[in-house]
């Protein structure tokens, strides 16, 4: 079975700048894909090169094995995207516009009843788009980027707008498609925790080039273990346990400890624990620290405080 | 191509290009109105209408297709609809010739439109006025061969308005050819020249001579429908950025 999409050394040169550099990338069948990066990282230029928006400078992309370039028409039947810019008409209906796009997909009225309710937009379906909210107007592109029930969906930013329920349900909601309708969902975003909660693969650019891709839980596993700790005096405990050739890192939730190689994470408490109370601290909590994709993305993008916030 | 075409003519539901077609010709019949209430003896219908025809051809159907071809492109500008458009499983071309065919039709309607308001609006100052009243009947066929020709000789201006339109994300590049085209025009109305520029082309369908007729309506409709097809593919195999 061909990867839901699969690109392979494509780059993107726009003038002097190489937007996309070399990057290939596999999204698996049925995976919700977080595709995560910085605003300009290249996420945007990569996603329309997938959907044939632009054309790539070198590489390919393909989409359900199809090859995007010179089967265009086949892989857009494959794909329904929500993109940044919702393209709606503001002087027609949610129900008008999505008539539009199901009128060019040659499906029926039933089918936009059928999408309509899937985001629960049915009541709101009868008024001008022009006075939705945005995250009315989200949840209506996403009702569009179903019509037709495609295979994949290709989502940029798909939480923009939305209020903090909409947020969860939209969550909830991606989480489960891949088991309801069997899709694949590629989701672009700049917010680590949207991508935490949501993704079950990611991929992260920096500068145009794919730095890491695989699977979320293979990725946070592979990080090396980590403990945190909460003493009585964290100033000496740092002393203590520079001196034992461990290098602690105070942080808001107490000092995190990373583990030797090998080490068992049990072994170490007890050992970090013995030192700091016969040196007269207290401990108050250790134990192992849950590995985040903000550690992940940390390690291979760089961190910027800007993402902590967003996360 | 048939669901394209209905798609394009949907989207013009409740918008302001659809309001500009019905209040471009709706101005003109305003000003018949009037133009009867003052007039002092009566005039054949044919006069009437040509009149009206040639208000249309001179200036506002120049300064039209520049607002009309500005506000249908606008509407896939301004909310960016491109990228979910030429996302879709349709062959890009149709999209734009689509959209090249509503506009012409539009703007056949509109002229058509002009001279059924100007009817109408006559007719109804002639009520409140029956002194000048038209005299004698009006020739159908005569009206619209007319303003056949007045469309025809218009397709270049409408296909040069069209492109600016749709290759510029601003409206402002084919407002200024456009508004620019309808001054030149209009200040320069008797040139002989005139007859080779799109935006007086329409107007020469009312000259006495007959090659400026011929000349406008070959190069107005011939290169018009090129420049359309030449529009149509340009704009389909560009990238939007």
């Amino acid at each position: 079975m061909p990867a839901a999409i699969e690109t392979k050394a494509l780059s993107r040169r726009f003038g002097a700048r190489l937007a996309v550099d070399d990057l290939s990338m596999t999204v698996p069948q049925r995976a919700v894909y977080g595709f995560l990066g910085r605003n300009g990282a290249g996420k945007t230029t990569t996603l329309k090169m997938i959907l044939g928006l632009l054309r790539p400078t070198a590489g390919r992309a393909r989409v359900c094995g199809l090859d995007v370039a010179r089967q265009r028409m086949a892989a857009a039947r494959k794909i329904g995207a929500l993109l940044e810019a919702h393209g709606f008409y503001g002087n027609l209906t949610g129900r008008e516009n999505l008539a539009l796009t199901a009128t060019l997909l040659g499906l029926g009225a039933m089918e936009i009843e059928r999408v309509l309710e899937v985001v629960e937009m049915r009541a709101d379906a009868h008024r001008k788009v022009g006075g939705y909210s945005l995250g009315m107007r989200q949840r209506l592109g996403l009702a569009r980027a179903m019509l037709g029930a495609p295979p994949v969906l290709v989502l940029d930013e798909p939480t923009n707008g939305l209020d903090p329920d909409g947020i969860a349900d939209m969550r909830r909601f991606l989480k489960s498609l891949p088991d309801r309708t069997g899709a694949t969902v590629l989701l672009s975003s700049h917010l680590l925790g949207e991508i935490e909660q949501t993704a079950t693969h990611v991929g992260v650019v920096n500068d145009g080039r794919l730095v890491l891709e695989g699977e979320l839980a293979r990725l946070k596993a592979d990080l090396a273990p980590e403990l945190i700790l909460r003493t009585s005096d964290d100033t000496r405990a740092v002393s203590l346990l520079l001196a034992h050739g461990r290098s602690p890192v105070a942080g808001q939730a107490g000092l995190t400890v990373a583990l030797r190689p090998g080490e068992d994470a049990d072994q170490a408490a007890g050992a970090i624990t013995r030192l700091l109370v016969e040196s007269g601290a207290s401990v108050f909590a250790i134990g192992p620290r849950e590995r985040s994709l903000e550690d992940i993305y940390r390690r291979v993008a760089g961190f910027r405080s800007s993402f902590a916030e967003a996360a | 191509m048939i669901a394209v075409l209905s798609v394009e003519l949907r989207k013009l539901n409740r918008s302001l290009a659809a309001l500009l077609a019905v209040a471009a010709p709706a101005l003109i019949g305003i000003i018949a109105f009037f133009s009867l209430l003052r007039a002092q003896h009566p005039m054949p219908w044919e006069k009437w209408l040509q009149m009206s025809a040639g208000i249309w051809a001179f200036f506002m159907l120049p300064m039209s297709v520049t607002a009309l071809t500005a506000l249908v492109a606008q509407m896939e500008h301004g909310p960016r609809a491109w990228d979910h458009l030429r996302a879709l499983p349709v062959a890009r071309w149709k999209l734009y010739a689509a959209k090249a065919i509503c506009v012409a039709a539009l703007v056949a309607v509109m002229t058509l439109l002009n001279q059924l308001v100007t009817w109408g609006a006559i007719s109804a100052a002639s009520l409140l006025k029956p002194a000048v009243a038209p005299t004698g009947v009006i020739d159908v066929s005569k009206v619209l061969l007319l303003n056949g020709k007045i469309f025809a000789a218009g397709l270049l201006m409408i296909a040069i308005q069209l492109w600016m339109a749709l290759r510029f994300s601003s409206f402002v590049p084919a407002l200024a050819v456009g508004i620019g085209g309808t001054f030149f025009s209009v200040v320069a109305t008797s040139a002989k020249q005139g007859v080779f520029f799109p935006w007086q082309m329409p107007v020469n369908m009312l000259a006495r001579d007959a090659w400026r007729i011929e000349t406008a309506l070959a190069l107005g409709g011939g290169l018009g429908a090129l420049a359309l097809v030449a529009a149509v593919l340009h704009l389909a195999r560009r990238e939007v950025l």
